[in-house]
């Protein structure tokens, strides 16, 4: 059901987005740090929903809080003419790539569990 | 099964579809963005720095302008300057044309007179000669004549009317009877300076020379044929 919906999500997002009307390229750097922010946001989501603690509320105010500070945050340093973005991006990667540590860990462990099960249900077979 | 749903679950579900609609929405929208610009350009830039390159680009386009304003009113002037030379080269020309007239380099046509004397068969009347051709060119001067001709001889200043050994010869050039005298100016004027009281083809007609004078409203007269050389005048 969950992905269903987010398939939905997602394809209603690219017809929405492919017929939106063109944006400044001024502005397409607030929108990139936005994007990298929401998607940091998404990693998270997962890895807290694997490590069970998972909350909705914490999730929602970061996509959207992540989002919208990672804007206000870049616009600060194009006024101070210093490149916060930068900073942002690399604290959002960084984040990006644990979480999709977590989340790769999980799954690895949960496969390797499933391959030994699988083994010893083999040897069980074989002894009985 | 929909009513088997928690409420915690449904909210849930809703939530990730938002979420997933808003990240790919801005994801395309940004997709969208970098594909219609033209970054291999601007890549590097922010718009500060473009902000300057405009700048330096409206200064220039401004000197550019500047210069071809410049250069537009100095094309105007050459123009004029072009327009009033043309004006000259016309008077010049015009004047031209005049003195060549005057000069006798051109055949000219007008009303006027013919004067045509014959030499006689009789023995005891002498042959015309360079003398009563020349009085009557005078005469035709004096009258306001503008162009004159012996036989088509122009007569211009320098031309010479005089008798060599039993010829006539004018510019130069020997011409026989019957002399044909044509004058162009007032037919009137030139008449009268020749006929009446004391004109000289009356004073030949005395003498039973052959004389005669017609009117004629179209004289033609052609250019004087030599050159017209100076050497000494500096």
């Amino acid at each position: 059901m969950i992905f269903i919906a987010i398939i939905i999500g997602c394809v209603l997002g690219a017809i929405v987005g492919m017929n939106a009307p063109m944006i400044s390229y001024t502005y397409s750097s607030y929108l990139a740090i936005a994007v990298i922010a929401a998607l940091d946001s998404v990693f998270g989501g997962i890895a807290s929903v694997i490590n069970k603690k998972f909350d909705m509320k914490i999730f929602i105010s970061g996509f959207f809080g992540n989002a919208i500070l990672a804007i206000l945050l870049t616009m600060l340093g194009q006024r101070l003419n210093v490149d916060i973005y930068l900073a942002a991006i690399v604290v959002f990667v960084w984040r990006m790539f644990s979480n999709l540590g977590i989340i790769r860990r999980y799954y690895v462990e949960k496969w390797t569990n499933k391959i030994k099960g699988l083994s010893k249900n083999k040897e069980e077979v074989e002894k009985n | 099964m929909k009513e088997k749903l928690k409420k915690g679950k449904v909210t849930m579900i809703i939530i990730a579809g938002l979420v997933c609609f808003v990240l790919v929405l801005v994801m395309s929208m940004q997709f969208k963005i970098i594909n219609e610009t033209d970054i291999t350009s601007i890549e590097n830039m922010r718009e500060t720095e473009l902000r300057t390159e405009l700048a330096n680009w409206k200064q220039k386009y401004e000197e550019a302008n500047t210069k071809y304003e410049e250069t537009k009113n100095m094309i105007d002037e050459y123009k004029e300057t072009d327009k009033s030379n043309n004006e000259t080269e016309e008077v010049i020309n015009n004047e031209l044309n005049q003195i060549n007239m005057s000069l006798g380099k051109t055949d000219v046509h007008g009303s006027g007179i013919e004067v045509i004397l014959k030499d006689t068969q009789n023995e005891e009347i002498p042959k015309i000669n360079a003398d009563d051709l020349l009085v009557i060119v005078n005469a035709l001067k004096l009258a306001g004549a503008e162009a004159i001709s012996i036989n088509d001889e122009r007569i211009i200043n320098m031309s010479d009317i005089v008798d060599v050994d039993s010829y006539i010869k004018v510019n130069g050039n020997r011409i026989l009877s019957p002399y044909i005298i044509k004058a162009i100016g007032n037919q009137t004027y030139l008449e009268s300076q020749l006929v009446g009281n004391g004109g000289y083809v009356d004073d030949l007609k005395k003498s039973e020379y052959d004389v005669e004078i017609q009117k004629n409203d179209n004289v033609e007269i052609l250019k004087y044929n030599g050159e017209i050389k100076t050497k000494y005048i500096e």
